[in-house]
């Protein structure tokens, strides 16, 4: 992986410089079934095309933010802030 | 005419031997003489060594080919690092190099045997071969992987050299150090933009340092040494501007324009806006009989030995070529005085200046003529040369000779860009590579190429760009058997073997190439690449093969090959030391790495240190705690949402134990929290885990609008733990904080002056003692350190470090999280029931531990205690007859019962007091008993006093 991740904060750079959070998930609330939070716990769409994503700079300003990012190319469509409204930029 | 060497020139106008400082080093045990800026592969010819290596599969005797790094036939071990390009290695006092693949000499190799057994070993042969009896195969095996492979590696070779990782940015970088790549670099400094420039040759110049008739100059100036590259060179070397990598090679070219770069002392991982490739063309060889006797080389090869190296190459040559490259070379080498038997050129015409000029010097030009075979034993002696299929001219001739030069087909360097499948957006091509000749053109396009990637890098635009179209290739292969073709120097393929393997239906290049191995060796395809093309192409269509096209292999990195100590060279992230590190070397405290931090392991002897702790007072750095301050009216929620227990309701001045899991009910992290004030709670983590745990409480904070603020303080506070009957004695001289027994609780916390420093103190027990972890700004640690110890020398105080604590603790039963708990571990497991509060509000984990909570234990960590003094290791089973049933997380020698005692995992209906366990002592079942409560005062009264 060498594909570069635009922070919202920082600008462009390396992803070596990010921590991976995963796809964004929806959290089941309290008082949900077991079957939903092993659901939440263990399985994944694990899409292959764009999905969304927590990322984190780590070596930067240290804040989490949203990325859309292609699975099959690592190509990234965005980033935005948590609570902001997602912007796909054209490639 | 030769000087020096026996078979060195007259100095050579801008060679690159300083003739002044004579070095000598040894090969295969004999001394070597050359000069600074030498190559052992320069050096060993100048003496006359002709052989240098042994091929990979018929042990057949190779010379130099392309003495540019790309080629198999150089590769030598020197001292403990195998597969060493002799060719590029510069000669040092010293250096001792060996040859490979030869028993028992290079001149004299056994194993040559096995090129008479050739027909015993067909293209693909283990596939065919071998299969009955069944026991053959287990010989054949052994017996291959014996034989096969290039050098050896030392198991015992030490670290040298070590390699270490760096990271250098540019807004362009530029690829090749030629002409094109010089004026690249030059237009993207006068555009303004930051430019770096690699290139693997140790100077810049590109191909024009060796070939003096080349560039386009013809006025004899590039003749002298001094043209038109040097003074590009010069430029660049003047500008501030440009960053010059020299000796590095590219390997690698990945996406968004990162470059991998392999350097003398590492990889560089250069990241660019924009790349411009100006990485030239790459000479190829030609295809006949006994292409690869020791004598036959590119054509290049032999300008860079007489002109960088004052190396003659040959004392009587011929120049069999394909493009009017071949012309330039003989006159360049009739210049420097050898004599040229023959130009054997298979096209029509050779109408260019360079032909003229030799025909008037007397050399015999051959067109539509190619070399059919090569003659000779070990050494090239005469060249077979006919006409091509068509020509007018008939019948063969023969040249003696003692230098056959190849000049095929000057293919473009373009493998970086094809690793990128060609579509890589921010690539720019300039130079040779895309077909740019002579150099006013190739200097031209580098400046445009320049020019453009500047702008490009500053605007953030970009374009993808395909490299030259190779012209349709589709040679006419020469006829006969061609067992002794070359194709591939590296796997020893010839072109009888593609021939066959494309009969027995490997009809696609893909296919063709991992069956016979062709481009798989050393040079991955940098000398065979295209021939292997040429071939499927003129296959093509025939014999019902299908269409291979002008496929190629598909280009992946490593472009060259990189050691894999270099791959794993150390990531510069420094290790974390703590404030009071000079304190702990003052005491010559044993260190050890601790997650990202070094700590002391012990100060002497960890159970003096214990002692002390338990008996007077001791002193601990837990400066490497995780701190943070979780401030704002949301704080006390935000809390709440991400510990079990709650800490909304925690009076200001107190403190609680905190656990924490992820949503699934795993133990993540413990730690301690403080109310400061209403809206101030001051957190600690497991050292080590200061980062995570910040990212994790911001991570459940992040687009929350509520007021809510973590700030991590770890580097800002330092930290020591004062604990043991004396404690209260010992900080009472520093501080007037009431610190007795009522009016400095148990798990309380309070601000104030501790030795005129203002510290927080947080009255907990870690180590089952009374004692304050006192907190105060990082820079008085030493101060207090020393303060404390001074306060303390009249009650016996000891500095203890982590294995008196790990004891301590252990004694007490204390968990320390990622020791004693793994990746399933909940706290009803570890029997922290009590820091669960499910009649709370949601919070991270909540889901979990119910779903944990309903289905009941099916593991629990306990106690145990051993017989005597022994004790297992820790991570070893626990059994219960022979059946293995938990494992020992942490297990040592109880000072306070002089007895073996540990923590374990173990099935639930084991979990009670007094029932026995094997642990394993060595190999040795020993019986142990379980117990659910600490070994050293269970009731916590030490703790409280």
């Amino acid at each position: 992986m060498s594909f570069l991740l635009n922070c919202p904060n920082c600008g462009e750079r390396s992803v070596n410089e990010f921590r991976f959070g995963g796809e964004v998930l929806s959290r089941p609330a309290q008082g949900s079934p077991e079957a939903a939070w092993s659901q939440y716990f263990y399985f994944r769409p694990n899409v292959a095309g764009v999905q969304q994503e927590w990322w984190n700079h780590r070596y930067g300003c240290r804040r989490w933010f949203f990325a859309l990012r292609d699975t099959t190319s690592n190509a990234v469509r965005g980033t935005f802030w948590p609570g902001a409204q997602p912007q796909e930029e054209t490639a | 005419m030769p000087a020096d060497g026996k078979y060195r020139l007259p100095p050579q106008p801008g060679e690159a031997i300083d003739r002044a400082s004579p070095v000598e080093f040894e090969f295969d045990g004999r001394q070597v003489k050359g000069f600074r800026g030498d190559t052992i592969a320069s050096a060993l010819y100048a003496e006359g060594t002709r052989v240098f290596s042994r091929s990979f599969k018929y042990h057949r005797p190779r010379g130099l080919l392309c003495c540019s790094g790309n080629c198999p036939n150089c590769l030598v071990t020197v001292g403990e690092e195998p597969n060493v390009r002799a060719c590029t290695r510069p000669i040092e006092p010293g250096l001792q190099a060996q040859s490979q693949n030869a028993w028992p000499s290079l001149g004299f190799d056994v194993l040559s045997l096995l090129d008479r057994l050739h027909w015993l070993m067909p293209v693909g042969f283990y596939y065919k071969t071998l299969h009955r009896p069944k026991a053959l195969w287990l010989l054949g095996r052994q017996l291959i992987r014996r034989v096969g492979g290039l050098g050896s590696i030392d198991i015992n070779a030490g670290h040298e050299p070590e390699f270490s990782t760096r990271n250098l940015h540019a807004d362009v970088a530029v690829v090749g150090g030629g002409p094109a790549g010089m004026a690249a670099a030059l237009a993207v400094a006068e555009a303004g933009a930051s430019v770096t420039l690699v290139d693997e040759q140790p100077a810049l110049g590109g191909h024009l340092r060796y070939a003096r008739r080349d560039g386009g100059v013809g006025d004899g100036e590039n003749r002298q040494g001094n043209g038109p590259a040097t003074g590009l060179a010069d430029e660049v070397g003047r500008s501030a501007d440009i960053r010059t990598l020299l000796g590095a090679t590219v390997f690698g070219l990945y996406q968004d324009n990162l470059l991998a770069v392999l350097t003398g002392d590492g990889v560089v991982r250069l990241r660019a806006k924009h790349v411009v490739l100006a990485t030239g063309t790459q000479e190829s060889p030609l295809l006949f009989e006994n292409n690869d006797l020791p004598g036959i080389m590119l054509s290049t090869a032999a300008l860079r030995l007489a002109s960088l190296y004052g190396v003659l190459p040959g004392r009587r040559a011929v120049v069999a070529t394909e493009t009017a490259e071949g012309y330039r070379t003989a006159l360049q080498l009739l210049d420097a005085g050898i004599e040229i038997a023959a130009v054997v050129d298979c096209s029509e015409s050779a109408g260019t200046g360079a032909a003229e000029e030799l025909r008037d010097r007397g050399v015999a030009i051959l067109t539509q003529h190619r070399v059919v075979k090569a003659s000779g034993r070990g050494r090239v002696k005469g060249a077979v040369v006919a006409p091509v299929e068509g020509a007018s001219a008939t019948g063969t001739r023969k040249f003696r000779c003692d230098l056959l030069l190849m000049s095929g087909y000057h293919q473009p360097v373009d493998g970086l860009l094809h690793q990128m499948g060609a579509t890589q957006p921010g690539v720019t091509l300039a130079g040779g590579v895309c077909g740019a000749e002579g150099m006013e053109e190739v200097t031209r396009q580098g400046r445009e190429a320049g020019l453009k990637a500047a702008e490009a890098a500053s605007t953030g635009g970009s374009s993808a760009e395909a490299a030259r179209e190779d012209p349709a290739f589709s040679p006419d292969l020469p006829a006969g058997k061609n067992e002794r073709t070359y194709v591939c120097f590296c796997e020893d393929v010839s072109l009888h073997d593609i021939e066959q393997a494309i009969d027995e239906g490997f009809a696609d290049i893909q296919t063709l190439k991992r069956y016979t191995t062709v481009t798989m060796g050393p040079c991955q395809g940098k000398m065979c690449g295209r021939a292997l093309a040429g071939i499927c192409s003129a296959h093509s269509g025939a014999d019902g093969v299908g269409t291979m096209g002008d496929a190629y292999t598909t280009s992946r990195p490593p472009y060259q090959p990189v050691p894999l100590a270099a791959l794993a060279g150390r990531e510069r992230m420094p290790m974390k030391r703590s404030p009071l590190d000079q304190v702990h070397r003052r005491l010559g405290a044993t260190m050890v790495e601790s997650g990202p931090w070094l700590r002391p392991h012990n100060y002497g002897s960890p159970a003096d240190e214990c002692a002390a702790v338990r008996e007077r007072v001791g002193i601990i750095d837990v400066s490497t705690l995780g701190k943070m301050e979780v401030l704002g009216s949301d704080g006390p929620q935000l809390l709440d949402r991400l510990y079990t227990y709650r800490f909304s309701d925690l009076a200001v001045g107190r403190i609680r134990y905190g656990l924490m899991t992820s949503d699934n009910g795993v133990i993540l992290d413990d730690g301690t929290v403080a109310r400061l004030a209403e809206d101030r709670y001051f957190v600690t983590t497991t050292s080590g885990n200061a980062d995570v745990i910040e990212e994790w409480f911001n991570w459940w904070n992040a687009g929350a609008a509520n007021n809510a603020h973590v700030v991590n303080v770890t580097a800002a506070y330092g930290a020591v733990n004062v604990a043991g009957p004396r404690a209260r004695e010992t900080l009472a001289k520093l501080t007037g904080i009431d610190l007795s027994r009522r009016g400095f609780r148990y798990m309380r916390s309070v601000e104030g002056e501790v030795a005129g420093v203002p510290c927080l103190l947080l009255r907990i027990g870690f180590v089952g003692e009374t004692g304050w972890e006192v907190h105060f700004p990082a820079e008085y640690a030493e101060y207090m350190w020393d303060a404390i110890m001074d306060a303390g020398s009249e009650f016996g105080i000891s500095p203890f470090g982590l294995e008196a604590q790990r004891i301590l603790r252990l004694e007490k039963g204390h968990v320390i999280v990622g020791q004693d708990t793994d990746a399933v571990s909940t706290p009803y497991d570890v029997g922290s029931d009590w820091a669960v509060r499910l009649d709370k509000d949601d919070f991270i984990g909540r889901g979990g531990l119910v779903v944990a909570s309903d289905r009941g234990l099916w593991q629990r960590l306990v106690g145990f205690i051993t017989q005597d003094a022994s004790y297992p290791e820790d991570g070893t089973p626990v059994m219960s007859g022979s059946r293995p049933i938990g494992r020992v997380t942490s297990a040592r020698l109880s000072p306070t019962m002089k007895q073996g005692f540990g923590l374990a995992w173990v099935p639930p209906e084991f979990a009670r007091e007094g029932e026995a366990i094997e642990v394993l002592i060595g190999d040795r079942p020993v019986t142990a008993r379980v117990t659910l409560h600490p070994v050293y005062d269970p009731e916590g009264h030490r703790l409280r006093s």
